[in-house]
């Protein structure tokens, strides 16, 4: 599923390089850029509203893999979402963020999943629930159980962040590295399984990219 | 004063007191309406954005915010097809310190108190740049009403241009699957505010102002001229990755007044080469 950059080709040895397009999706000022800067450039700061979308780029080397993760942070704010289903395209995992104290968020983080339940097979792409803020958490307004549950009833990975303090942002992309490359494993211990011409047919295709 | 002074001196003192009690007049008859349901979420995402605004001017003083809260407020409740989007506080921004360094020095701007002025003073630069926001938004309101036809249309014409005027670029970023959605959106959703620091905008603006659609026609012109303005390091970067994170990330903190003189004069000549000839757009 993933595009293999050089596979088993590197200097260090034949671990395989996996490139991943990893998308953040959620309502406006969730925290969706701050995971993305903290998590790139283990920084924290005011940010200003994203417009459509912003890309950045990181390297883990790993021991069993090289991933590059391509995270395309999109903007919050529905008047942008004429153009961000081109930024999901071909995603192979999203996050989808909401504020722990605000509970509305949790209902847009929802929507988003049945969007990307329309828009790819299951078990196509990977998808963590974040709940973000957790420095905020006198506010609370949707305790742990309640993100937990929901994302243990649709399959979805979950966590709980805080990108301000720094609580479990990297977990949150390790936890996403950790099943995408469980699921390369699985892939090629099952050569042919079923569905396997779902996979075949994304990888004959020319991959272009899209917005 | 973005065209809605009259060009008759005598008239003009007259007519700034009239827009200012007609905006008065707006706050007045609106803005207890924030907290009401249908306007509370407006209202809040207003709030939380501009302490999300620009750091470099006059940040999160109390007496700004307020400001800024009631202009954008009243403009998105006076243009429901529209209503807020993200972006439009950034425009109110080059305005309002505009006004302001009429009363300062312009070093100042940064450390000075806002609040020191005259409450008088505060009121005429708020109607003022209410005003002067609400003008240049009428230019350019289909790119803020439902899917952003304005700029989605934009971007496309400025993808035909490049590919006119300079098809190398143009390639290059094809080439590498780059698409002009994925950087100039933000061009032109906030007119270029992004990729430059506050006081090239201000001299870009003030150059907009005295040109006939200058928000809307001509600012194409001066993307193409931008753009192109990095060609070098834009052919010289090989990866999707690279050149998608140096398009966004634009390398203008030191710019000055002489880099957007520059970038005009290339716009003017590009616009002298191009315009009134549609097919020139047209592959």
């Amino acid at each position: 599923m993933a595009q293999t950059v050089t596979p088993g080709t590197s200097p260090e040895g034949p671990r395989p390089s996996y490139m991943y397009k990893v998308v953040l999706l959620g309502s406006m000022s969730v925290g969706k850029s701050s995971l993305a800067y903290r998590y790139v450039r283990n920084d924290f700061r005011e940010l200003l509203p994203t417009v459509a979308c912003s890309f950045f780029t990181q390297m883990l080397n790993l021991d069993e893999a090289t991933v590059k993760f391509e995270i395309w942070d999109t903007a919050g704010q529905e008047k942008y979402q004429s153009v961000c289903h081109l930024y999901y395209r071909d995603a192979h995992a999203a996050l989808l963020v909401y504020d722990i104290t605000n509970k509305q968020t949790l209902s847009r983080a929802k929507l988003w999943l049945e969007e990307l339940e329309k828009r790819f097979l299951p078990n196509e792409i990977v998808i963590a629930l974040v709940g973000n803020k957790t420095d905020l958490a006198a506010e609370r307004e949707v305790t742990t159980e309640e993100g937990e549950e929901f994302a243990q009833t649709k399959g979805l990975l979950f966590m709980e962040t805080s990108a301000k303090s720094n609580h479990q942002v990297n977990d949150v992309f390790m936890g996403i590295v950790q099943e995408l490359l469980r699921r390369e494993k699985e892939k090629a211990s099952k050569p042919f399984p079923h569905g396997r011409s779902t996979v075949d047919l994304r990888a004959s295709e020319a991959r272009t990219r899209c917005c | 004063f973005q065209g809605y002074l009259p060009a008759n001196v005598d008239r003009r003192e007259s007519t700034l007191q009239r827009k200012r009690k007609e905006y008065f007049a707006f706050v007045e008859q609106y803005y207890d309406s924030r907290n009401d349901e249908n306007h509370q979420d407006t209202y809040r995402q207003i709030h939380i954005d501009i302490p999300r605004m620009s750091p470099e001017v006059l940040r999160l003083q109390p007496k700004v915010t307020e400001i800024f809260e009631r202009i954008l407020f009243i403009w998105a409740i006076r243009h429901p097809a529209s209503g807020y989007v993200q972006g439009i506080n950034d425009l109110v921004t080059p305005f309002f310190v505009v006004f302001v360094c009429e009363y300062i020095e312009e070093e100042e701007v940064e450390n000075f108190d806002v609040s020191s002025l005259p409450e008088e003073v505060l009121q005429n630069i708020e109607a003022d740049s209410y005003w002067c926001m609400s003008k240049l938004l009428d230019g350019i309101q289909d790119n803020y009403t439902f899917a952003q036809p304005g700029i989605q249309k934009k971007v496309k014409m400025l993808e035909e241009l490049v590919s006119r005027i300079d098809e190398q670029v143009h390639r290059h970023l094809d080439q590498h699957e780059v698409k002009y959605l994925q950087f100039a959106f933000r061009w032109m959703n906030n007119l270029l505010m992004r990729e430059v620091p506050l006081r090239c905008t201000i001299r870009l603006w003030d150059t907009y102002q005295s040109e006939p659609e200058g928000f809307s026609h001509f600012h194409l012109y001066v993307c193409a001229a931008f753009l192109v303005r990095w060609r070098k390091e834009i052919l010289e970067e090989k990866d999707f990755q690279e050149l998608l994170i140096f398009l966004q990330n634009l390398p203008t903190v030191h710019w000055g007044n002489e880099d957007i003189s520059v970038l005009l004069a290339e716009a003017y000549r590009l616009k002298f080469a191009f315009a009134d000839a549609p097919n020139h757009y047209k592959k």
